[in-house]
């Protein structure tokens, strides 16, 4: 799987998650800029992008993912190897 | 050895600083892990080595669990899982701390409860128990989910007991500490992080020293000495201790960084204007951060994610139980399990008025979250229950107002009310001095920008070497009083 082909399904959890088809998600979306993605969402994000990619995020992992780029970077390097 | 001490800034940080980088530049660099390690172990027995023991074999049990986690020792496979390894490491910290801790909280409070009368241990409370525990837990959790993966002792030794966040943070994980120690550029001395690292401690050692150390004169007298407080004196006392326990645990923070500096190391940021929050969420998200983001990750992410069907109530019931055990964790006593609790409520209100949309004015909203950080601390500082009425029931009671006898002349119709003029600090010890310093310390944590700032804006000039150069010497010679600092206690 390729970078924009993992970053087309964390856009289309941002949006699920968010209830929001509309949203303009990017790789600089970030948890300071968009006002709902609060610690909840970001629990539910996490989650929803976890099933999609049959992974796991660490607990410690977690708390650092507060951007689009670190969310789809860490996918590819890490965890699709 | 304390911070603001002449033994540590004459002797131990420079020796330590130049050992360190001679043997690194002999290419010894298992000596200068070794020296790093003795000289923490060494800076941590100053105060007592009695507690030394303690963090070696917590040290030791942590680095033997998380290598068998990990399976570089061939011991799981055959006896226990990964889980349940993970259980031991976690049963043997929290041990730990409830034992040497909370003991004789528990103990008292079955006592009360059902009147029972088991003797107390009355155990000193070891010095950094709370920070290297967090620490260690951290660490095993990360090594159980693959994060970090740790070979060899001396590496996990320096990654536990490095002197600059051994006692009171900031709280550091594996994965961000261990690169910076392997890193060969760090191994040799670098004067632009000595410059800056000088920089900030200057400044964390006259944030303590001249700063936290002159508003704790009135929050000690308030709290501790006096007996009643009129309306101002109770406002001074609060505010003062919101004002000292900033610039008391900032400025340890400010000169924790600076001194990993002179080692090339960065520590994480810990405070970032907490005071121009202008709601609870933005406040623990700005006020010692590392703590946050321990809690947040350790606690109340599993919290959540153990309960099925995820919804905002079920969300705050884990925000709620987070800051309780928080508010634990800094000591054992009711009044800290009441300052969590409050926190946590606060934090629930703000997440539902956060859903609801509905705006509100931003000073206003400063204002209310200031007042609430303010009064919530009361009840971090108070002893006993008795302490924080006092001074909590003073600020909001019109029964004793005393103005400055200056003000008398111009605003003497209030006497009519039963409002007096006169020395109005003085149970406080303080005076007209009192008012001015609180003003000065709302223009800094306000207006100026933070350490944190002034860290990304440095540059190597005259105004950075003459700001360094006064923070220094002001703060030296005003030494001869050193004080401890308050998160030592926690």
């Amino acid at each position: 799987m390729n970078k924009n082909e993992v970053f087309c399904i964390v856009q289309n959890t941002f949006k699920n998650i968010f209830n929001d088809n509309d949203m303009v998600v990017t790789y600089s979306t970030n948890s300071d800029e968009l006002e709902n993605w609060d610690s909840l969402n970001h629990i539910k994000l996490m989650s929803a992008i976890e099933k999609e990619f049959n992974i796991k995020f660490a607990l410690g992992e977690l708390i650092e993912l507060k951007n689009v780029e670190a969310i789809v970077n860490l996918i590819i390097n890490e965890k699709l190897e | 050895m304390l911070f603001n001490s002449y033994e540590f800034i004459f002797v131990f940080l420079p020796l330590s600083f130049f050992v360190y980088f001679y043997l690194n530049h002999k290419r010894l660099t298992i000596a200068s892990k070794g020296w790093l390690v003795f000289s923490s172990l060494f800076f941590y027995s100053w105060w007592n080595i009695v507690y030394l023991p303690l963090i070696l074999v917590s040290v030791l049990f942590n680095f033997t669990i998380a290598k068998t986690i990990v399976g570089s020792i061939d011991f799981k496979n055959k006896y226990l899982s990964k889980k349940s390894l993970l259980k031991i490491g976690l049963v043997f910290n929290i041990g730990l701390l409830v034992y040497f801790k909370y003991m004789d909280f528990f103990i008292s409070n079955i006592n009360t409860a059902f009147g029972s009368d088991m003797g107390l241990l009355y155990l000193a409370l070891p010095l950094a128990i709370s920070f290297f525990t967090l620490q260690q837990i951290a660490f095993l959790i990360d090594s159980y989910e693959g994060l970090a993966k740790e070979k060899l002792f001396l590496d996990y030794a320096v990654f536990v007991t490095f002197f600059p966040q051994l006692i009171a943070g900031p709280i550091v994980h594996h994965k961000e500490m261990m690169p910076q120690f392997a890193s060969v550029k760090n191994k040799v001395k670098n004067y632009n992080n000595i410059a800056l690292g000088l920089f900030i401690f200057s400044i964390g050692l006259f944030k303590k020293v001249v700063i936290a150390d002159t508003f704790a004169i009135w929050a000690t007298a308030g709290f501790d000495t006096a007996i009643t407080l009129n309306l101002l004196e109770a406002w001074a006392t609060s505010i003062s201790y919101t004002f000292q326990l900033y610039f008391d645990f900032s400025g340890y923070t400010d000169m924790a960084i600076g001194a990993a500096l002179l080692f090339n190391i960065k520590l994480p940021i810990n405070f970032n204007s907490p005071f121009k929050a202008t709601g609870i969420i933005d406040f623990w998200q700005r006020w010692h951060i590392t703590l946050t983001s321990f809690i947040t990750a350790y606690i109340y992410t599993p919290l959540v994610k153990s309960f099925k069907n995820l919804s905002i109530h079920k969300a705050m019931v884990a925000t709620l139980i987070t800051f309780l055990i928080a508010g634990l964790w800094h000591g054992a006593s009711w009044m800290f399990v009441i300052f969590g609790g409050l926190h946590g409520i606060a934090l629930v209100v703000n997440n539902y008025w956060k859903k609801s949309k509905l705006k509100i004015n931003k000073i206003l909203a400063w204002f209310i979250t200031f007042n609430f950080v303010n009064i919530a601390f009361i009840f971090f500082r108070a002893k006993e229950w008795s302490d924080a009425i006092k001074v909590l029931g003073s600020m909001f009671s019109l029964d004793n107002i005393v103005l400055p006898d200056r003000l008398e002349y111009k605003l003497s119709f209030l006497s009519s009310f039963g409002i007096e003029f006169g020395t109005w600090a003085e149970e406080i010890s303080g005076s007209n001095w009192t008012a001015i310093w609180i003003i000065i310390g709302f223009t800094l944590v306000l207006i100026f920008n933070n350490s944190i700032q002034r860290i990304n804006n440095f540059q190597f000039n005259y105004r950075t070497v003459s700001l360094t150069g006064f923070a220094f010497i002001f703060s030296i010679l005003s030494l001869g009083k050193a004080s401890e600092f308050l998160y030592f206690n926690f």
